[in-house]
């Protein structure tokens, strides 16, 4: 399965997270194995000004 | 996928650039649209003196480090908010940050000089967190500028903290506050010059580079933020951009552009301000905002403390 078809499944944004898998940034289109550990990871921050 | 520029595998697609990018060529192009803001909206010259406000989160963290790394003198201010936990570790991302590169770091801390922390602050004057927060941090931001004689803060705001912002401001025709959403805010009235090297770099981007570089940042947001309208704005905003990709770019670079100019800054009466009789800061009456915060939250007058020392590196380790 892809990353953007995993995020999609999950209703996740894509301009809302970034998958790691390991210390390396997955991109979209990347497939993902069975066994791969990923981390999807937040990156919406912040309070206001 | 492969890189726009090297055609070797790109880890990152950025579309509303539709590029993808390598690691090395991802972090050359965060180091170029950092140029080119601090160019464009002319926020620095080379040679200038640096204050950078870091939180331990990824914005702040990653403004540093390209400044650093474009080559200008650039220090940390943190402020220890007293939020629990989460400041205990946001201050260890930072400290350990500035400690792995030699770089100087000041730390204030609000219960040991101004004997409160934000959560007493919002409680005692029914403010949300946010606000007391916001406005205890300008007030010690301003004043660790200006005492240090730094040519200009800069802050890690970036293209989505500024699209929500004007977002925001817009869906309230909040007019007062649309005339001074500007990258750069120039040295006047008392208060110093202030930055954004970050405003061509969306909040993905920035997580991106600190993961590429290694930048141990908290990723955990501030748990006094949640639920906070501008992760709303921020949400409703990435919705458009995952329909639309550049909608969100577009949205703040066509403000500037085109309507920043027809609203008038009206912190333009602050021409007209006295100073603080407790601080010295600029104030619109006797007494400052954060002195009365300061008095209401800690039920003591807001006194100026010294200026915060500016130490060589390695010394506030």
């Amino acid at each position: 399965m892809s990353v953007a078809k995993l995020l999609n499944q999950l209703d996740l944004n894509r301009e809302s997270v970034l998958v790691i898998r390991g210390t390396t940034l997955v991109p979209g289109d990347a497939t993902l194995a069975d066994s791969d550990e990923i981390e999807i990871r937040p990156v919406i921050s912040g309070g206001g000004q | 996928m492969k890189c726009r520029v090297c055609r070797g595998p790109a880890v990152i697609d950025i579309r509303r650039h539709n590029a993808n990018f390598c690691e090395p060529h991802f972090l050359r192009y965060c180091r170029q649209q950092v140029e080119r803001a601090i160019s464009e909206h002319r926020m620095v010259e080379p040679g200038e003196k640096l204050l950078v406000a870091v939180s331990g989160g990824k914005d702040s963290l990653a403004v540093w480090d390209l400044l650093v790394e474009i080559g200008f003198q650039a220090d940390g201010l943190y402020v220890g908010l007293g939020i629990g936990e989460y400041s205990d570790i946001s201050g260890d991302h930072v400290r350990r940050f500035a400690q792995e590169r030699d770089l100087n770091l000041i730390e204030v801390d609000l219960l040991s000089t101004y004997q409160y922390d934000i959560p007493t602050a919002a409680a005692k004057t029914r403010r949300v967190p946010c606000s007391a927060c916001g406005l205890s941090k300008r007030h010690i931001f301003d004043s660790a500028t200006l005492d240090g004689d730094y040519d200009a803060l800069v802050t890690g705001h970036n293209l989505d903290d500024e699209a929500a912002v004007l977002y925001g401001n817009v869906m309230r025709w909040q007019t007062q506050y649309l005339g001074r959403q500007q990258p750069m805010l120039p040295a006047e009235n008392g208060f110093p010059r202030k930055v954004k090297p970050l405003v061509k770099l969306t909040e993905r981007e920035t997580a991106a580079y600190c993961v590429i570089k290694g930048i141990d940042y908290l990723v955990e947001e501030c748990p006094m933020a949640a639920g906070n309208k501008h992760l709303g704005y921020k949400e409703a905003l990435n919705d458009l951009e995952r329909q639309s990709p550049g909608t969100k770019a577009d949205f703040y670079v066509s403000f500037l552009k085109h309507a920043a100019h027809r609203f008038v800054d009206e912190d333009d009466a602050k021409a007209d301000m006295g100073t603080c009789n407790s601080c010295g800061s600029p104030a619109s009456g006797e007494t400052c905002a954060f002195c009365r915060l300061v008095e209401t939250a800690a039920g003591t007058p807001g006194i100026k403390p010294e200026p915060i020392p500016v130490e060589t590196p390695g010394a506030l380790r």
